[in-house]
C-alpha cells in the first residue's frame, strides 16, 4: 500500500525561475489497485512519480510504501520496493550489456550485491523461458548487446525487468509515449498482463484517453501540483475518453479565465 | 634482443596502467587524472618499504592499496562534493605530488641493494636455469634476469587480467559496468551509484599503483617525476588494444589492452631506437591519443559523405 500525505515541492525556490511543482498532494493507494494519473503538460504528474521513485526528496510530506517511511530514502533505497519504467526507452536498460546480463542486474533489484556470479545457469534458462512469453524472438539473441534492439523491445523488456522481483509498487511513466502505435499496443498489452498476473500495486502516468480508460481501476487528474479529480468506483466504471476530454476542456477555459480575469483587473486598476 | 625484451617487461607491467584506464575511461567514461599521481605512489610507498626490509610482496600490495585510497578519494571529491571529475582528479594528483615526496623524503629513492620481487624472481630464474650468466635461446644470449622478470610479470598480468575478467562477472561487477553504461537504470535496481564508482575508482588506482610499485622494482628506483604523461600512455595502449581486437566483449577487450600496452612499448622502443629523441615522446603520444580519438568519426563522416558525381 501506498500513503502519500500533502506533499509540497517547489524547484528553483527564490529565483525567478521558482516552479511549484507539488502543492498538497495526498493519494492513498491500496494494495494490488492501478491508478492512472492524466493532467496537462506541466500539472505535475510526472513529478509526482518521481517524487515517489526518488529523483528528489520532496520539501514537506510524508511518503509510505509498505508500512514504511520512505520520504527520506535515497532513489537507490527505495529500488527495494519499487520497479520503474521510464518514458524514454534507452533509460531502463544498459545498451553495452548483453538482454542476458541486463534481466540478471534487475533479478537483483534492491540486494546487496557481492561476489556471486551474476548469471548461472539456472537464471540464465528462467530468463529465457520468461523472454520466450514475449513472441518477440528475443530468447535467441540473449547474449546480444540490448542497444541493437528496437525501442518496444527495450521497453517490454525493461518492463520485465521492473517487474521480475514483484515490487510493491510498480511506477510506470508514460512508458508508451516514445514508441510507435504497434509497439505501444504490444507494450501496453504486456503491462495488463503483468500487472493482472502479479496484482502489482501500479501508479501510471500517461498522456493517452484510451489507455486511462481501458486500464487500472482508477484515474487521478492533476493540475498545477494539485489532484484536480479522483475518479473511483462506479464514478471511475462509468468514465468514457469523451469525459476526461471534457474535464480537459474545463481546466482550459479555466486558464483562460483567470488570464482574462488578470487582463481585465490590469486595466481597471492598474 | 635485451632491448626488445625489457620493453616487453615495462609493457607488461604497464598493461596494470591499461587496466586501470581501461575501468576508468571505458567503463565509467570517467576522465580520471589521478592516475598519473597514483603510479608515483605505488613506485614510492613500495620503494620506501622495501627500503625497511619489508619483504617485496607486502611492499608491493601496500603500494596497491596505498593507490586504491587516492583513487578513492578522488570518487568521494566527485560524488559527495560533487566537483567535476576532471577536476577531482587534477586536485588529487596535484596534491599527491606532495605526498610522494613526503614518503620518499627525497626526490628519488634508489632500490639498487634490496631485496626485491625482480631481485627474487632473478634467483628464482638462476635457480631454474641453473645458471647466473647469460641464457641462450635461439642463438639470443638473455640474461637470466630479463628472461625471469618477463615470464613472472607474464603470469602476474595474465593472472590479474583473468581476475578482472571474473569479476566483471559476478554481481557486483556486472553492476560497475551498468553504472558505467546507464546510471540512471542501475539507480532503479538499487544500486548506490556514488558508491560504485568509489569502488571503481579505488580499483582502478590500485592497479595503476601496483603497476608504479613494480615499475620502480624493475627498473631499481623510484622518481617522483615517472608519472608525468601515464594517463595518456594507458589510454594510448587501450586505443591500441581496441584497434587490435575490435569486439567489445569484455574478456577481449582487457585482453586488447594488454597486448596494446605490449605493443606501444614495444613501438615506443624501437621509435628509441632509431634516433627519436626522447624529449619527443610525449608530444608524438599525445599526438597519437588525438588522432586515434578523432579517426572514428572522421572515418565515418568521409564514409557517409555524397561522393562527388563524375556528371
Amino acid at each position: 500500500m501506498l500513503e502519500i500525505s500533502n506533499i509540497y515541492k517547489t524547484f528553483n525556490p527564490g529565483t525567478p525561475n521558482e516552479v511549484r511543482a507539488l502543492r498538497g498532494v495526498s493519494l492513498r493507494l491500496e494494495t494490488s489497485s492501478f491508478l492512472i494519473i492524466i493532467g496537462t503538460n506541466g500539472s505535475g504528474k510526472s513529478t509526482l512519480l518521481n517524487a515517489v521513485a526518488g529523483t528528489f526528496l520532496v520539501d514537506t510530506g510524508s511518503i509510505k510504501l509498505a508500512d514504511t517511511e520512505i520520504s527520506r530514502w535515497a532513489e537507490h533505497k527505495r529500488a527495494r520496493f519499487v520497479g520503474r519504467v521510464f518514458q524514454n526507452p534507452f533509460s531502463g536498460t544498459a545498451p553495452n550489456m548483453s538482454i542476458a546480463e541486463n534481466l540478471a542486474l534487475a533479478a537483483r533489484r534492491g540486494q546487496p550485491r557481492g561476489l556471486g556470479w551474476a548469471l548461472n545457469h539456472k537464471l540464465h534458462s528462467e530468463l529465457r523461458d520468461r523472454i520466450r512469453t514475449l513472441n518477440m524472438g528475443l530468447e535467441n539473441r540473449m547474449d546480444n548487446a540490448i542497444g541493437s534492439l528496437s525501442g518496444g523491445q527495450r521497453q517490454a523488456l525493461t518492463l520485465l525487468m521492473a517487474s521480475w522481483l514483484k515490487p510493491e509498487l510498480l511506477l510506470l511513466d508514460e512508458h508508451t509515449a516514445a514508441l510507435d502505435p504497434k509497439s505501444a499496443d504490444q507494450v501496453i498489452r504486456l503491462t495488463h498482463e503483468i500487472i493482472n498476473r502479479d496484482k502489482l500495486t501500479t501508479l501510471m502516468v500517461t498522456h493517452s484517453m484510451q489507455q486511462a480508460v481501458h486500464l487500472g481501476d482508477r484515474i487521478v487528474m492533476m493540475h498545477r501540483g494539485e489532484v484536480l479529480h479522483d475518479l473511483q468506483g462506479a464514478e471511475r466504471a462509468r468514465v468514457r475518453p469523451e469525459d476526461l476530454l471534457k474535464r480537459f476542456d474545463e481546466v482550459r477555459r479555466r486558464e483562460q479565465l483567470d488570464a482574462a480575469v488578470a487582463e481585465m483587473l490590469r486595466r481597471n486598476y492598474i | 634482443m635485451t632491448l626488445l625484451l625489457g620493453a616487453t617487461t615495462i609493457g607488461l607491467i604497464l598493461a596494470l596502467l591499461a587496466l586501470g584506464v581501461y575501468l576508468s575511461f571505458r567503463i565509467f567514461n570517467f576522465p580520471d587524472i589521478t592516475a598519473d599521481g597514483s603510479i608515483t605512489l605505488g613506485a614510492s610507498v613500495t620503494a620506501v618499504l622495501l627500503m625497511h626490509r619489508w619483504s617485496p610482496w607486502l611492499a608491493t600490495f601496500a603500494g596497491f592499496a596505498a593507490g586504491m585510497a587516492a583513487g578513492a578519494i578522488t570518487g568521494v571529491l566527485h560524488t559527495k562534493f560533487k566537483i567535476n571529475g576532471l577536476l577531482s582528479g587534477i586536485l588529487v594528483m596535484t596534491a599527491l605530488y606532495s605526498v610522494n615526496l613526503h614518503v620518499m623524503g627525497k626526490s628519488n629513492v634508489p632500490l639498487l641493494n634490496e631485496v626485491t620481487l625482480a631481485s627474487q624472481a632473478e634467483s628464482v630464474g638462476q635457480h631454474l636455469f641453473h645458471t647466473d650468466g647469460d641464457l641462450n635461446i635461439l642463438g639470443w644470449a638473455v640474461g637470466v634476469r630479463d628472461a625471469a622478470m618477463l615470464l613472472s610479470m607474464a603470469g602476474l598480468v595474465s593472472l590479474l587480467g583473468f581476475a578482472l575478467y571474473l569479476f566483471f562477472r559476478t554481481n557486483l561487477g556486472t553492476a560497475m559496468r551498468a553504472t558505467g553504461d546507464n546510471p540512471q537504470m542501475i539507480r532503479a535496481l538499487g544500486v548506490s551509484v556514488d558508491f560504485i564508482l568509489i569502488l571503481g575508482l579505488a580499483l582502478s588506482n590500485g592497479l595503476i599503483a601496483l603497476a608504479g610499485g613494480l615499475l620502480a622494482q624493475y627498473q631499481g628506483f623510484a622518481d617522483v617525476q615517472m608519472g608525468i604523461g601515464m594517463v595518456v600512455w594507458g589510454l594510448a595502449s587501450v586505443i591500441i588494444g581496441e584497434a587490435l581486437v575490435g569486439s567489445h566483449r569484455i574478456g577481449l577487450l582487457i585482453t586488447g589492452a594488454v597486448m596494446g600496452s605490449i605493443l606501444f612499448r614495444l613501438l615506443v622502443a624501437i621509435a628509441l631506437r632509431w634516433g627519436l629523441n626522447p624529449n619527443d615522446l610525449k608530444l608524438i603520444t599525445a599526438a597519437f591519443v588525438f588522432v586515434a580519438l578523432i579517426a572514428p568519426a572522421t572515418l565515418r563522416k568521409l564514409k557517409s559523405s555524397p561522393k562527388p558525381s563524375a556528371a
